[in-house]
């Protein structure tokens, strides 16, 4: 579903990605750990080309993003994204939020983009929202909102920076929920997160990356249990 | 009221109250044409293509930094010399005052649109829709909310600009006042009823604003 070979990816003067590999099959659960400003998100973001590429090559669903001729947007609406902080448009209702995209890509009509958001909004607890703006939803339900709105795209991958790492701790596990459940249906998923418990429990895969490069990589199992990396292992013994 | 109607505060009115119009005229059209040049000049500032940001910013730099006044004799005798023409005195102010507040609108435009989070424009990106289509459904709504009250800022600034046109005679209420006075005499009362007007105007409009600022503030 996904390769990443040799990605560089560097701001100015600041490598912050310095060659990483990756492969992410379909319907596989990758969690992405590491210590703050590793590069993380960086990485997250080159694979929808919210960043642009320094070097090295990406593919989504078969189509290279590097090459110059790709059509970015349709790529973008087969790969879901979900951020730390939502970024909900405040100036249209939850439903007016999932059924943007249907309607100005797909060119679904009203009535057939909420006939798609409508089930979403079921699916993330949240059918009796959909009339409301996003101001008076809590942190748990806007990222719900989210990831209804990703999925309205019907990606094929979706991606996720720390979907509950800005949310009060009571409200992280409807999110966590939600994300298992789409798991569960087969969604291929990229998650960066700080949830260890979640990257153990869901997860097929754990990537733990540090200074820009992928220090170790394995099962839950592996890298919970058995880490080889000595960083691995520090960090590890900080968070857990 | 006989004595009231025939004081020499009222007997200008009907002069003032024309030139008024023409005040308003200018300054609406003016402002409609402005917004247009804003709006582009604006994003203009914004815009990673150098040479596009590069020209908005001359104009933006040029205009706020000369007077109006020599805007104004500039567009009118500059320009209709240049070209050959006789340029209509109403199109020359309404030229004047659309380059001039096009010119600070571009800023309000800049400001609004920059002040919106980052994460919209990759929030909108990320679902697939074009840069196009972000700036349109989802910046610039939220943007604008944002522009109305430096918006109508603006307008009492040009309102009260539009003063300036009497240097080439446009019948706005300054130059109609000017012209009353110099026959009856009375330019004390002439121009404390020029002054009351343009307050009519000015002040209900500034207590809206702040209205409606405090409504966005929350
Ligand atoms: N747009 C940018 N311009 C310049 N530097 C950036 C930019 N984005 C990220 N960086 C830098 O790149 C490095 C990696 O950032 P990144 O956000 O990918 O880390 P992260 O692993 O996601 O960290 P965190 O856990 O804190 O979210 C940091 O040093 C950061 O300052
Ligand atoms: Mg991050």
């Amino acid at each position: 579903m996904i390769q990443v070979k040799d990605l560089h990816k560097s701001f100015g003067k600041l490598e912050v990605l310095k060659g990483i590999d990756a492969e992410i099959k379909e319907k596989e659960v990758v969690c992405v750990i590491g210590p703050s400003g590793s590069g993380k998100s960086t990485f997250l973001r080159c694979l929808n080309l919210l960043e642009e590429v320094t070097s090295g090559e990406v593919y989504v669903d078969g189509e290279s993003l590097t090459d110059p001729k790709i059509d970015i947007n349709s790529i973008r609406s087969r790969v879901g994204m979900v951020f730390q902080h939502f970024n909900l448009f405040p100036h249209m209702t939850v439903l007016e939020n999932i059924t943007l995209g249907p309607r100005k890509i797909k060119g679904y009509t009203d009535a057939q983009a909420e006939a798609v958001a409508l089930p979403l909004l079921e699916k993330v607890g949240l059918s009796d929202k959909a009339r409301v703006y996003p101001e008076s939803l809590s942190g748990g339900q806007k990222q719900r909102v989210a990831i209804a709105r990703s999925l309205a795209m019907e990606p094929k991958v979706m991606l996720f920076d720390e979907p509950t790492s800005a949310l009060d701790p009571e409200l992280v596990g409807d999110v966590l929920q939600v994300m298992k459940d789409l798991a569960s249906e087969g969604m291929t998923m990229v998650v960066v997160t700080h949830e260890m418990g979640f990257a153990k429990e869901v997860g097929d895969r754990v990537i733990f990356m540090d200074e820009g490069i992928v220090m170790e990589e394995g099962s839950p199992n592996q890298i919970f249990e058995d880490p080889q990396n000595s960083r691995t292992q520090s960090f590890l013994s900080k968070v857990l | 009221m006989e004595v009231f109607l025939n004081s020499e505060y009222i007997k200008p009115m009907p002069y003032l109250l024309e030139g008024l119009v023409y005040t308003l005229l200018i300054t609406f059209a003016g402002l409609f044409f402005g917004f247009i040049i804003g709006a582009f000049t604006g994003l203009g500032r914004l815009s990673k293509n150098k040479f596009i940001y590069g020209l908005s910013s001359v104009y933006v730099e040029v205009i706020r930094g000369t007077p109006l006044l020599a805007q104004i004799l500039f567009i009118y005798f500059g320009l209709s010399q240049l070209m050959d023409i006789n340029m209509h005195k109403l199109v020359a102010a309404i030229l004047a005052i659309a380059l001039n507040a096009g010119a600070y609108i571009a800023e309000i435009v800049r400001g609004a649109v920059h002040s919106i989070d980052k994460g919209q424009m990759e929030a909108g990106r990320s679902i697939g829709l074009t840069k196009g289509q972000t700036m349109r459904y989802i910046i610039w709504p939220q943007a604008f909310k944002r522009m109305i009250p430096p918006l109508g800022n603006q307008f009492v600034i040009s309102l009260k600009d539009t003063s300036l046109f009497s240097a080439i005679a446009v019948g706005e209420m300054v130059y109609k006042a000017k012209t009353y006075y110099a026959t009856t005499f009375t330019p004390f009362e002439t121009l404390t009823m020029v002054c009351v007007l343009y307050l009519l105007i000015t002040i209900p409009t500034s207590i809206y604003l702040r209205r409606v600022e405090r409504r966005l503030d929350v």
